[in-house]
């Protein structure tokens, strides 16, 4: 089996870096876990606590879950973004005008 | 109605063979038969049994003998039909020799008479045609194994297989072979039908209806999951490292999202974090 890169189209870098983010995210995401257990305490000594601040400061910065922004699945809009369906306003707008968007109808009271 | 107008010339032939029979002394017997075929287990079609009386009636003469005859033909058909879907051999030959007098195969008039009748719907709504097999079978009366061998052609040589040759690894050329053979093979789906198959076979649909627990099978009781003091016995067992786990357990207990090896998993993550810092802790 022939390894090389594999390359697909994200629409833009901008989703790129965030989907690498949250890969890393999903990586870490234990560890930083039992870690933020070990600071966030009142029991354990406070040397042990201060070990443990720099131990998840070392960890790479893109694996932290903040840094991740629901981006638009289509057009990679950082605002104005529906979480339910993950998409803009814009192509929200769009696709239930076009009656392609199941259950969504056009308000009127 | 078709059925009437195509049904003249048969009933004619009908009536001369019904003539014909009933002067032989071969009435008896067929009635013999007709008592044993009723008490044969299955029941015929009633639209059968109702076309047949219809026929009898038609037919002026002796209507109840005509209809227990055309009845016991049918379900001898039926059995016929059945045996031969069944992949049995017809033992209607031995039926007929049975028989006393010769006649043309009833077999064929059973054909006739239920190929009119047969109203009977398949799965898709298509009349069931009667096996055809049946008539076909009487003119080739010789079968595939009797008779001395040609010895024309020898037996194919059992090919002796070696000793499976030991592949390093397979080659790039076999790869791209394989990888044709695939692709030629996978052929695109020609139905949305089809193409859900292929979807379920790769796990991307889901099956219907949905179950919210597919691929989580939890084998695990509930008391592996809340007493968890068991993996506690490596930790010392008094001071604040000890607090703080009996408080890890309660909370890992109460959580019913994680499977009993993630809960374990984190409590040994703990006990190798703090092992490293042993020396840490003993200097305070």
């Amino acid at each position: 089996p022939c390894t090389g890169q594999a390359r697909s189209y994200y629409v833009d870098w901008r989703m790129l870096r965030d989907v690498k983010r949250r890969k890393l995210a999903y990586e870490y995401a234990d560890e930083r876990l039992r870690i933020n257990a070990i600071r966030k305490n009142a029991i354990l000594p406070k040397e042990l606590q201060e070990v443990a601040d720099k131990e998840i400061a070392d960890l790479p910065r893109d694996s932290c879950p903040v840094r991740i922004r629901n981006r638009c699945v289509l057009t990679s809009r950082p605002r104005g973004v529906k979480r339910r369906w993950r998409l803009s306003r814009i192509v929200f707008r769009h696709f239930a005008d076009h009656a392609q968007m199941s259950g969504i109808q056009r308000a009127m009271w | 109605m078709k059925v009437e107008v195509s049904y003249r010339k048969k009933l004619q032939e009908l009536k001369t063979r019904e003539i014909k029979k009933q002067g032989l002394d071969s009435e008896g017997s067929m009635l013999q038969k007709t008592t044993e075929d009723t008490q044969r287990g299955r029941p015929l079609n009633p639209e059968l049994v109702e076309a047949a009386s219809a026929v009898a009636s038609s037919l002026t003469l002796n209507k109840k003998q005509t209809e227990s005859e055309l009845l016991a033909q049918l379900r001898r058909h039926e059995e016929t039909t059945d045996k031969q879907k069944k992949g049995g051999t017809i033992n209607l030959r031995n039926v007929i020799s049975e028989m006393a007098v010769k006649r043309q195969s009833p077999a064929q008039r059973g054909v006739r008479i239920s190929s009119r009748i047969s109203l009977e719907l398949d799965e898709n709504g298509q009349r069931i045609k009667p096996g055809r097999l049946s008539p076909h079978f009487f003119d080739s009366r010789r079968s595939l194994k009797v008779g001395r061998r040609l010895n024309i052609f020898s037996k194919a040589s059992t090919e002796t297989e070696n000793a499976l040759e030991t592949v390093s690894s397979p080659t790039i050329w076999d790869l791209e072979f394989a990888k044709e053979i695939a692709a030629i093979t996978a052929q695109p789906p020609r139905n949305g039908f089809e193409e859900m198959i292929q979807w379920t076979k790769e796990g991307i649909l889901w099956e219907f209806p949905i179950d919210n627990e597919t691929g989580m099978e939890d084998d695990a009781e509930f008391h592996e999951h809340i007493f968890l003091e068991k993996h506690l016995e490596d930790f010392p067992k008094q001071g604040p490292i000890r607090h703080f786990m009996e408080l890890v357990i309660c909370g890992l207990s109460k959580n019913p999202y994680l499977s009993v090896k993630q809960k374990i998993e984190h409590i040994e993550w703990f006990q190798k974090y703090f092992e490293e810092k042993k020396e840490l802790l003993q200097e305070i």
